[in-house]
């Protein structure tokens, strides 16, 4: 498999602060990598060494196979790289219009070939009525749209994407993402997109990147992401959970914990003390005092519409919460049981 | 008759111009200090009748010193034409001038041009006590005078105008820095009326805002040649007897030393005291001829009814120095 | 946070020239204030003389300079945020009283009232001509910078005023710090109004030292006073803009809104436009209008007249556009590469700022006739001291322009193929056109004006409305001065009008 990209041990202070931390990263050609991870962590950094903007300290970065950038050495410039880049708020050049914008990025601009390429980046983003448009007039989801037309334009081999629909308002964000995924897929791009969004990023990518501290934690696909994280700090980043105490007992492949003296595990675990990940869709209710079931007191619920939630304590006095289907929320202050399905997570630290 | 008399002259000069390593055959390059609206008539004139072209630059006399100071020898300017004698002292001082051919120089009372031969007067300005006759009915007879409690408030002066701080730069040459200060002080306590500049001192007297004012004698002149004698009641007063008060301070031409055309440069200056342009000065700006033989404007007492203060006038270029005495006694600034 | 990516030599070599060129005068100044030794320099400037005009030139600056600040963001306020129009004419009229030269200004007032010379004279003149140094840039900040900063605001319970004081000028503070040191430099370096004003001040002792004293190398001596000035006012000012200016705001795709307004704020904000346009073109224009008529036996030279404007059109046309592309490095330095070596490039061109006219038009006469003796007295080196004189004008004005628009639009363009030189012709500039039509507007208004270097460095004969004006007035002819000053305020029209069209398109319809 061939690789668009590919990041080697890179390392990138600003003044003391470290802010890349021997991250490595393979991306494959024609696949899109999401990065996610809390804000401040780097995502943003990464991808300005990756654009070019700036140079790692130290590690190297390669494209297609050709080094870009090594040991703080600047070997190919960003004009060069064919790496585009989607920023945030879209950055279109408020004096070209829309045709313009994308046609930035074009050789022999005024060529049919490339009015031909305009219009065809623009239909598949489905904007080829606005070509003579100026940016002021559109809605910033058009904006966005148009943003990314113009990255995609000149055949990159890699796009960037930089939190590229967090200005957007919620309604607009899942249209406008779906649209966007349309487009990369149509053209065959290879995509490298941040976000802080994790359920963006299950929905979308290829593979998907935990970025916590400096540091890729896990890259894998999003099924296995979501199953087996590496860490109790990627489980808890990936998807709602919540932690209780527990033990690893027998070969590692059980703990003794609040829901049971002897629960499966998806992850090995060494013996002893364990915190407990456990994500609210993998328990379910049946009656109080059910074979199998813990009891659990109903302290509070919250309703969504399609499903719910319901927040109860265990006997040891720790929290739970359990998704559940809307019509099926028990009275707050009942005692309900509750059984886990198929395996949990367990960390030792 | 005069203009024939002068082309005669001027002829004479081209003609004696030979093969003179003191001929170049571009434009004569004059730095004039006084405007164009006094001048330029008369260097056409000059042009016409000699066929000289000239290239004249117009600025403040004091820039244009400074300027040459800057260009040194290196300087484009064939002429300086200056407003003020302390120009043209200054300019001398820094070696710039060349020395003027005596049938120059004998043109001028030895008053009226440099110790040293180098730039000579074109013509002269008396200050005098403009007064109004039906407010005043004794005139001081001293600057001195001028200081008595019956004065009090009445006297105007336009303390920015450059003969006003000549006539102080005098005062401080002849008498010292402290009697001069004395003299400013006592002034200051007077009351003395401040305008704007010569021309509003005289039409505050004639109006009778002030009784009395301290200008050059040919406000009152262009005023009348303006507006008519009736419209006029000023009268000048002036300063005799050697009174700093009646100093005559000069306009005055200099050629450069380092003139590729210095045989033109003389032909400018010796037209410029010709009867023709001594008759242009005494005519057009009621100023005193400077060149012997050639009469001053209408009814003007001569230079020698007026027997003006003995004075070098190249001193008369500490204006600086005179500009902070002023400063000090609160006569030029608020 | 600025890009690390070092500068461009195509930027820095033209940056380090104009940063030479503009050097020339302090290379002149020490060179002729040492040719009377160390001693003289020294017992020149330790007299009680200086000392105490030094402190009234140090007062007068302080003073205009806080009243520009205030009036000018008065002014930027009411064209860019008020309920007040047509936008057009209300800049114009704001912009009007920087046509009219300050001495020209300052004679206006006294014929009018003869005793406000003095302080209060000079300071009411220079506040009229420098207001819109700091009006012009703020527009600027106020038309780019997101309204919607001030409604959000607004919803968190501020007040109207607390949130223009905390919003809106914070996000105008560079284009009011470099306003105010545009201002600052231009009042320290005045000597027209406070001559006529009869105000004493630092100018007066350089002024005099060539007027009255006949002595270059005096002169040279004071004007290094003016300098250090210069120098410490333009490190004030860098300091302050590095710690203010480290955010950017948006692309400039935004919509301008207005504020909600009451009547009797209607009332009190035209009330205070008309005095401010009254006071500050209006006494002046009305003034020549007055001499023009007054002695209405006057024929008017029409053809001297016309053909004083289009030497200064020529003249100022070409300034402004040398001017323009000689700042451009430097603007585009100071804004995308911060670091010592462009403060310094970008330090060189304002020090020159503070020093009175007639001492850059010295300098340029001390380089063109020993080295550039074929250009001397020649348009080219007139050119060349006006836009030494207007640099910083123009720099500062450009340099806001760059530093508004977002850093990420130029890392777009590289990462679309542009070359770090590709990216400023096709993005940054650009974006940027309207600071710097703004700049050559400046300059061009400033050259039509501009009176001590053309008068000594016009190539002979050289006719312009300024040098008209001079002439005139300098035989008290007011009356044939009129036309040439009314002139003079119409050509600025025009400059003001490229200014007006280019501040706009920040803003979307």
């Amino acid at each position: 498999m061939t690789l668009s990209l590919s990041i080697r041990d890179v390392s990138h202070h600003y003044g003391d602060r470290l802010v890349l931390d021997s991250v490595n990263l393979d991306v494959p050609q024609q696949s899109i990598t999401a990065i996610i991870g809390p804000s401040g962590v780097g995502k943003t950094t990464l991808l300005r060494l990756i654009g070019g903007f700036e140079t790692p300290d130290r590690g190297r970065i390669e494209v297609e196979g050709e080094v870009v950038a090594e040991n703080s050495r600047l070997v190919i410039p960003p004009q060069s790289r064919g790496v585009t880049i989607v920023p945030q708020d879209g950055a279109l050049f408020s004096h070209l219009s829309v045709g313009g914008n994308v046609a930035f990025g074009l050789k022999n601009r005024r060529s049919a070939a490339a009015r031909a390429r305009v219009k065809e980046v623009l239909e598949i983003v489905g904007l080829d009525r606005y070509e003579k448009h100026r940016p002021s007039q559109l809605s910033g989801g058009m904006q966005q749209r148009v943003a990314l037309a113009r990255a995609l334009a000149p055949h990159p081999r890699v796009v960037l994407l930089d939190e590229p629909f967090a200005a957007l308002d919620a309604g607009l964000h899942e249209q406008v993402r779906e649209e966007t995924v349309r487009a990369l897929r149509a053209t065959n791009a290879t995509a490298v997109w941040v976000t802080h969004d994790q359920e963006e990023a299950l929905s979308t990518a290829d593979q998907v990147a935990v970025m916590i501290a400096g540091r890729i934690q896990q890259l894998a696909s999003p099924a296995d992401l979501y199953q087996f994280p590496v860490s109790r700090q990627v489980a808890e980043f990936v998807g709602d959970v919540f932690v209780i105490a527990g033990t690893s007992v027998g070969s590692g492949d059980h703990v003794r914990c609040a829901l049971g003296d002897m629960v499966p595990i998806s992850r090995a675990c060494p013996n002893g003390p364990a915190n407990i990940v456990v994500r609210p869709e993998q328990l379910s209710i049946v009656q109080d005092g059910a074979a199998g079931s813990v009891s659990v007191q109903v302290v509070g619920s919250k309703f969504f519409g399609h499903d719910g939630i319901v927040e109860g304590t265990f006997s040891t006095g720790e929290r739970v919460v359990i998704r559940l289907q809307a019509d099926q929320l028990p009275q707050i202050g009942s005692r309900v049981g509750v059984v886990a399905r198929g395996s949990l997570l367990a960390y030792s630290d | 008759m005069i203009g024939v008399a002068a082309a005669t002259v001027l002829a004479g000069c081209a003609a004696s111009d030979g093969e003179s390593s003191n001929t170049s055959s571009g434009p004569l390059v004059v730095y004039s200090g006084r405007s164009e609206a006094l001048v330029a008539e008369l260097f056409s004139q000059f042009s016409t009748e000699t066929g000289t072209e000239l290239e004249v630059r117009y600025a403040d006399s004091g820039e244009l010193a400074a300027l040459l100071i800057t260009e040194g020898n290196a300087s484009p300017a064939d002429v300086y034409f200056s407003q003020d004698a302390g120009a043209l002292g200054a300019v001398e001082d820094a070696g710039l001038f060349s020395a003027l051919p005596s049938d120059i120089t004998q043109l001028v009372d030895s008053k009226f041009r440099s110790t040293q031969d180098r730039w000579v007067a074109t013509s002269g300005r008396a200050r005098v006590a403009v007064y109004n006759p039906n407010l005043v009915t004794t005139v001081p007879n001293t600057i001195d005078d001028i200081l008595d409690p019956m004065w009090k408030g009445k006297v105007g002066f336009a303390p920015t105008n450059a003969s006003w701080q000549s006539f102080v730069t005098a005062l401080r040459v002849v008498r010292g820095e402290d009697e001069a200060e004395q003299w400013l002080t006592a002034f200051k306590a007077n009351e003395p009326v401040a305008y704007e500049k010569n021309s509003a001192v005289r039409d505050a007297v004639n109006i009778g805002e002030v009784s009395m004012g301290l200008i050059n004698h040919y406000y009152l002149y262009e005023k009348i040649a303006a507006e008519g004698a009736d419209a006029v009641t000023a009268k000048n007063h002036y300063f005799t007897g050697g009174d700093i008060g009646g100093l005559i301070n000069v306009a005055g031409v200099g050629v450069l030393e380092s003139s590729k055309n210095k045989d033109a440069a003389n032909q400018l200056v010796k037209f410029l005291l010709s009867a023709q342009g001594q008759e242009y000065f005494a005519q057009k700006t009621f100023e005193y001829p400077m060149a012997a033989g050639v009469a001053a404007y209408g009814d003007l007492p001569s230079i020698e009814e007026l027997n003006p203060p003995a004075i070098d006038l190249s001193d008369l270029k500490s204006i600086a120095k005179t500009q902070e005495l002023l400063a000090k006694t609160g006569l030029l600034t608020k | 946070m600025s890009s690390r990516v070092r500068a461009p030599i195509a930027l820095v070599a033209p940056a380090f020239v104009a940063a030479v060129l503009s050097l020339v005068p302090v290379w002149y100044l020490f060179q002729t204030a040492f040719t009377s030794g160390f001693a003289a320099v020294v017992d020149e400037l330790m007299q009680i003389r200086t000392l105490q005009l030094v402190l009234r030139s140090l007062l007068l600056m302080v003073t205009v300079t806080s009243a520009s600040v205030v009036i000018g963001i008065f002014a930027a306020w009411v064209v860019a945020r008020s309920p007040l129009r047509p936008r057009l004419l209300l800049i114009i009229a704001f912009s009007l009283s920087l046509a009219i030269p300050s001495y020209l200004a300052a004679f206006a007032w006294v014929s009018w009232i003869p005793g406000i010379s003095g302080f209060f004279g000079a300071f009411i003149v220079l506040t009229f001509v420098c207001y819109p140094f700091v009006m012009l840039p703020v527009i600027a900040s106020m038309d780019i910078s997101d309204p919607m900063a001030e409604k959000v605001a607004l919803s968190l319970g501020r007040r109207p005023f607390g949130v223009f004081r905390t919003v809106t000028l914070g996000q105008s503070r560079p284009a009011i710090t470099g306003g105010a040191l545009l201002v600052a430099l231009y009042v320290l370096s005045d000597f027209g109004a406070v001559a006529a004003m009869r105000y004493e001040v630092f100018t007066w002792v350089i002024y005099g030292a060539y007027r009255a004293g006949f002595n270059p190398s005096r002169a040279a001596i004071l004007s290094s006073v003016l300098l250090m000035a210069a120098l410490v006012l333009t490190l004030i000012e860098v300091r302050v803009r590095s710690t203010r200016d480290t955010f950017r705001m948006g692309a400039g795709v935004r919509r301008a809104t207005n504020i909600q307004f009451g009547v009797t704020a209607r009332i009190a904000t035209i009330a205070g436009a008309v005095l401010l346009v009254s006071f500050g073109a209006g006494v002046p224009i009305w003034r020549v209008i007055y001499w023009t008529g007054f002695d209405s036996n006057t024929d008017v030279q029409w053809d001297v007249v016309f053909r004083s404007i289009a030497t200064s059109f020529g003249i100022g046309i070409v300034t402004s556009v040398v001017t323009a592309l000689v700042a451009l490095p430097i603007a585009l330095l100071s804004a995308r590469y911060r670091g010592k070596t462009s403060q310094i490039l970008e330090g060189s061109t304002y020090v020159a700022h503070a020093l009175p006219g007639i001492v850059i038009a010295i300098s340029i006469v001390y380089l063109g006739i020993r080295t550039l003796r074929p250009l001397y007295q020649e348009m080219p080196l007139l050119i060349l001291a006006q836009v030494l004189i207007f640099l910083p004008l123009a720099v500062a004005s450009m340099r806001t322009a760059i530093a508004m628009s977002t850093q990420s639009l130029e890392h777009v363009a590289r990462s679309l193929g542009a070359g770090s030189m590709m990216t400023l012709l096709r993005v940054t500039i650009p974006l940027a056109l309207p600071g710097i039509m703004a700049a050559g507007a400046l300059s061009m208004l400033s050259s039509v004006k501009e009176l001590p270097a053309t008068l000594l460095l016009r190539p002979t004969g050289t006719e312009t409305l300024a040098t008209q004006i001079w002439k005139f007035s300098a035989v008290s002819d007011y009356a044939a001065v009129g036309p040439f000053a009314l002139a003079m305020i119409l050509l600025a029209v025009v400059p003001v009008a490229v200014l007006t069209a280019t501040t706009r398109q920040g803003i979307a319809r």
